[in-house]
């Protein structure tokens, strides 16, 4: 296999990279001066040695613990569980959430083979007999498997005293009821609230 | 290029790339198809809430001859099924339920399959939460017959000779079903089915309703249904979703 080849296939395992973009991306890089493609192979080296799953929480991160739990400012009280370390960055965009994170590793999928031990569930459950927790954030996905992994958890974690909760699901900011779906209605009904 | 427009359930669900998701569908005229929903990650205008597992609705999808992956163009959902996710046994039995599909059935038209499917998820998300365990039996063996495997229960197996109903008999999975007592000597077997197993069987692919059962027939019933699909249907291949049903704890957490 030349070197051409070996680099397309390793670019084709990225997601969303086919064959054929990544012939293009590897006669791209051929097309540039050699420091950018040393730069980017340095880079792209270092990214695993560097980049590590925080101890506390399993955010990404270069530091152990990661920035938000070294965060003094921080409510450590209150924890949020999400799905993905993707999905901190997205809470945090929102600036409204001074609480902790806990990140699953993932939802529970079982045509995928995805049971709760493959979910730092365990985890979090010691964290929260070892912290003062006061609050648990159910954030997973409102699809039909982060539901099911949020019924899981709120069943793991109750128990341990902490109050549970799920962030709640309805009609989008700056949405229009006639073009929303039955799904999201009903659900937005459900979830009402007194004003 | 076709469109195709068929009834749908969305089985399994992942995504592709920055903005699409790739769907595997159970349809009405078309079999079990692989779709991608374009850009269905960035906006839920044009597929809305459809694109969660075990919703049904209509389908429109271009279809390409000789390729794999076909074009999702619209899916109006009928029904979602968000039920499915307030239980844990629930969830896994279904989830059970879709591998059987995605796994067995082929992507011709296959109605009566597709009807068997849309009953017993219905069923499985009214199901108690006691019940579960029943009611995806029930339903995986509704699954099977339709896919053209259901066992005998009425008569020999091997010599067709009809059956006492009220006998406790042996079933051999390689024979697909109950043996008389001539036969069941040249086939051995490894089970037995007590006669109240055997019409509980009968009902559940008769699509009649039979009660909450003992935590042990329930494991038994459990186990004769792997077996019956090792033997048939799974080859070496493991079914994943089928074992976490089975198996793991957490689904009747």
């Amino acid at each position: 296999m030349s070197a051409i080849d070996d680099l397309a296939t390793e670019l084709a395992k990225l997601p969303g990279i086919g064959r054929k973009t990544a012939l293009r991306l590897t006669y791209h890089l051929l097309k540039q001066p050699p420091e950018q493609s040393k730069r980017l192979a340095t880079v792209l080296a270092e990214l695993s040695d560097r980049v590590h799953r925080c101890s506390v929480c399993f955010n990404l991160t270069e530091a152990d613990p990661c920035g938000i739990c070294r965060d003094g400012r921080r409510d450590r009280t209150v924890i949020c569980v999400v799905e993905e370390a993707s999905d901190i960055g997205a809470i945090e965009r929102a600036g409204e959430f001074r609480g902790v994170y806990h990140v699953l590793g993932g939802r529970l999928s079982p045509l995928d083979g995805v049971g709760p031990d493959d979910l730092t569930i365990r985890q979090l459950t010691e964290r929260i007999q070892s912290d003062e927790i006061r609050e648990v954030i159910v954030a997973t996905n409102p699809s039909l498997e982060g539901e099911a992994t949020a019924l899981f958890v709120q069943r793991q974690v109750a128990p341990l005293g902490a109050a549970v909760t799920r962030i709640a699901r309805g009609i989008p900011i700056g949405g229009d009821l006639e073009y929303a779906d039955g799904v999201t209605i009903a659900q937005a009904l459900s979830a009402r609230r007194a004003m | 290029m076709p469109l195709v427009v068929t009834d749908a359930i969305v089985l399994h669900a992942f995504d592709y790339s920055e903005t699409s998701r790739i769907l595997r569908l159970a349809t009405r005229e078309a079999g079990v198809l692989s779709v991608l929903a374009r850009g269905a990650r960035r906006s839920k205008k044009r597929f809305g809430s459809a694109l969660d597992l075990f919703a049904e609705g209509t389908i429109e999808v271009l279809v390409r001859d000789q390729r794999d992956l076909q074009t999702l163009c619209a899916f109006d959902v009928t029904h979602s099924r968000p039920t499915l996710a307030s239980d844990l046994g629930r969830f896994a039995g279904a989830s059970a339920l879709a591998e059987l599909i995605l796994r067995f059935a082929t992507d011709e038209r296959q109605v009566s399959l597709f009807d068997a499917l849309s009953r017993s998820l219905d069923e499985l998300a009214l199901a108690p939460p006691d019940e579960t365990r029943e009611v995806t039996l029930a339903g995986a063996w509704r699954l099977v017959g339709e896919l053209g495997f259901a066992p005998s229960l009425d008569s020999c197996s091997a010599c067709h000779a009809d059956l006492a109903i009220a006998d406790t008999l042996p079933f051999s999975h390689a024979a697909g079903g109950v043996l008389c007592a001539n036969c069941a000597r040249l086939h051995p077997s490894g089970r037995t089915l007590p006669a109240a197993e055997r019409a509980r069987l009968g009902a559940w692919m008769a699509d009649e309703r039979t009660g909450k059962m003992s935590d042990p027939d329930s494991r038994a019933h459990q186990r004769l249904l792997r077996e019956f699909l090792r033997e048939h249907l799974a080859q070496d291949r493991a079914l994943r979703a089928f074992e976490m049903w089975e198996h793991a704890p957490w689904s009747r957490a």
